[in-house]
């Protein structure tokens, strides 16, 4: 109510031609709308030259053959052409496609499996839950230098997989493994995240729901299935979220394991870009950009679309 | 709901068999760096470093500037922290609390930009901090800047504070209008002090992902003294190929500090974490 009163008198008040009644009516009228936009104005102009003006050039190049050297020639939709076509490009669309479903597939099943257990009142809890949360905050170029040596011929992966009598092999180096054990390590560095969230979420459904179930004769399957799992609805859909968009733009487990080898078999849609970067296909770079763009865009539209449905 | 004693005690048993397998890696890592070359992989494995050497991590500061990446993730994560603390909660506040034409409007714009995903601006921001640098050598590529200016806009951070200071009541600010105050002064003295748990949150989030951001100080830095930590580590492990007894003594100075001011402020991280994921 003050604001829209302070704002009337600045607006029909006369216009004098003395500099202090100005002043004054400056001031008096930064308190209104003029303070609003002074106060997001570092924040805009931050997004207009960092994210704003980027993303439009990154769409314009992606439909020229730019190079950085030559100024960029309009190529209409080849960019994105090509890259349908491409073999390199679709082999590291699959094994993105892999990482995402295999990851998160595993981890944020984990992730609740590891809240369920903790959430059973074991004593020593806080100290479980700090085992499975360091890894979440180190950061993925350690998880993978551990791992890295971990999965080495003479690691010890393959010391304890042959105590435990399972088959070993260089992990790393073997086409069909190496995806699988860069998986792994994504998984291992992540689901902490999601167990803790997962648990925070389970502690926040009211003990009334789980006495209620009792008396209607539930077996502890039954309260998670029927209590539990629609109490964490919301979280599921955030955890899925964030987790699908991260997994999708796997990139720094690849660089420092495998770098996308051996013979592209861990070869994913980042790295790629990376790479076409590097050898200067700024205008196939920026295609492949805008295509993860879209795909993940979409892949949260339905995501929450799904979701809302069963309200 | 307490189990029967066996279940209870397999749940036990479930516990700790995978905290030994999320805390036996870390260990392996602390272990290894203490190692002499010879002892990495010995067979049987030596599960206790016999005898153990600090020569790797002498090693690692000669082969690398370590102390210069570890200064530099400092200046780094604290700068882009403290940039978006005050960028966020002033926009905030403006979408939060104040009436100004545009600002839906504006507010949306910001939005769909958390749709797109970082590697969409990568080259582009590479090509600008090109440009930049012919402007001004203390802009640009390999330089703080560089390093910072990207991070300056969190959209996100806007998004978490806006929810915390609209639950501000409007009373108290408007009565502190009523005496004479600027909205600065209320943003400063009023908003900050009461979205505090927001802004811890944030700082939160913040550091943790530009601490062990990877992908742009990996583009934007081009020597030797301007890399952050991670970085360093990841061109460490590239070199070092053989020697995993240094690059283990790097991966430590590189995790260590942050798992050590995780363990100290362990409540506040996972409240902080959890409270921007369940509401």
């Amino acid at each position: 109510m003050v604001k829209a009163a302070a704002r009337e008198t600045t607006a029909t008040a006369p216009r004098g031609p003395a500099a202090a009644p100005v002043m004054r009516r400056l001031r008096r009228r930064f308190r209104g709308s003029g303070s609003g936009y002074v106060l997001v104005l570092p924040a805009m102009l931050a997004a207009i030259a960092f994210l704003y003006v980027p993303m439009a050039l990154s769409a314009y190049w992606s439909f020229t053959d730019f190079n950085g050297l030559l100024p960029p020639r309009w190529v209409g939709l080849a960019n994105y052409r090509e890259l349908a076509a491409d073999p390199l490009f679709l082999q590291a669309v699959r094994n993105t496609a892999v990482f995402v479903l295999l990851a998160q597939g595993i981890g944020p099943v984990l992730g609740l499996a590891s809240a369920a257990l903790l959430n059973n009142k074991l004593r020593f809890r806080g100290l479980f839950r700090t085992a499975y949360f360091i890894p979440v905050m180190t950061s993925l170029v350690v998880v993978a230098t551990i791992w890295k040596m971990l999965l080495n011929s003479n690691g010890l992966v393959n010391v304890i997989f042959g105590y435990l009598h399972l088959p070993t092999t260089s992990w790393l180096s073997n086409p069909s493994t190496a995806l699988p054990s860069v998986i792994a390590a994504s998984v291992w560095q992540g689901f902490g995240f999601e167990t803790v969230i997962f648990l925070a979420a389970m502690q926040a459904i009211p003990r009334e729901y789980y006495e209620a179930a009792m008396v209607d004769g539930a077996n502890a399957w039954g309260r998670f299935r029927h209590v539990t799992l629609p109490g964490l609805r919301r979280t599921i859909i955030f955890v899925y979220v964030i987790g699908i968009i991260q997994a999708s733009q796997v990139f720094d487990q690849v660089f420092v394991m495998t770098q996308g080898g051996p013979i592209e078999s861990t070869n994913t849609v980042v790295n790629e870009l990376i790479n076409r970067f590097n050898s200067l296909q700024l205008g196939q770079a920026s295609a492949i950009a805008y295509l993860l763009a879209v795909v993940l865009a979409f892949v949260s539209f339905v995501q929450i679309r799904v979701f809302e449905r069963r309200d | 709901m307490r189990q029967r004693r066996p279940v209870r005690l397999l749940l036990y048993a479930i516990a700790i068999v995978t905290s030994a397998i999320m805390i036996g890696p870390l260990y392996w890592m602390l272990a290894t760096s203490f190692k002499p070359p010879g002892d990495v992989f010995a067979s049987p494995p030596k599960w206790i470093p016999d005898p153990w050497t600090l020569a790797n991590y002498h090693d690692v500061f000669t082969l690398l500037p370590f102390g210069r990446f570890f200064i530099n993730s400092v200046i780094v994560t604290l700068s882009i922290v403290a940039v978006n603390i005050l960028f966020d909660t002033a926009a905030a506040y403006a979408f939060a609390k104040l009436r100004f034409p545009g600002r839906d409007f504006l507010f949306f714009l910001l939005l769909i930009t958390l749709m797109v995903p970082f590697q969409v601006n990568l080259i582009p921001l590479f090509r600008i901090m090109v440009a930049l640098h012919h402007v001004s050598p203390y802009l640009g590529v390999n330089t703080y800047f560089g390093l910072i200016a990207p991070s300056a806009i969190q959209v996100f951070g806007i998004f978490l504070l806006r929810q915390y200071i609209r639950s501000i009541p409007d009373e108290i600010l408007d009565s502190a209008r009523v005496d004479g105050a600027s909205e600065f002064k209320i943003l400063r003295k009023i908003v900050f002090p009461l979205a505090l748990p927001g802004i811890a949150t944030l700082a939160i989030f913040t550091f943790l992902s530009a601490w062990n951001d990877f992908l742009w100080p990996l583009i934007v830095t081009q020597t030797d003294q301007m890399r952050t930590l991670p970085v360093g580590l990841a061109l460490l492990a590239r070199k070092q190929e053989i020697n995993w007894g240094d690059t283990m003594a790097g991966t430590v100075i590189t995790a260590l500090p942050m798992i050590a001011v995780f363990l100290v402020l362990q409540r506040r991280f996972i409240e902080g974490l959890t409270s921007g994921a369940i509401r």
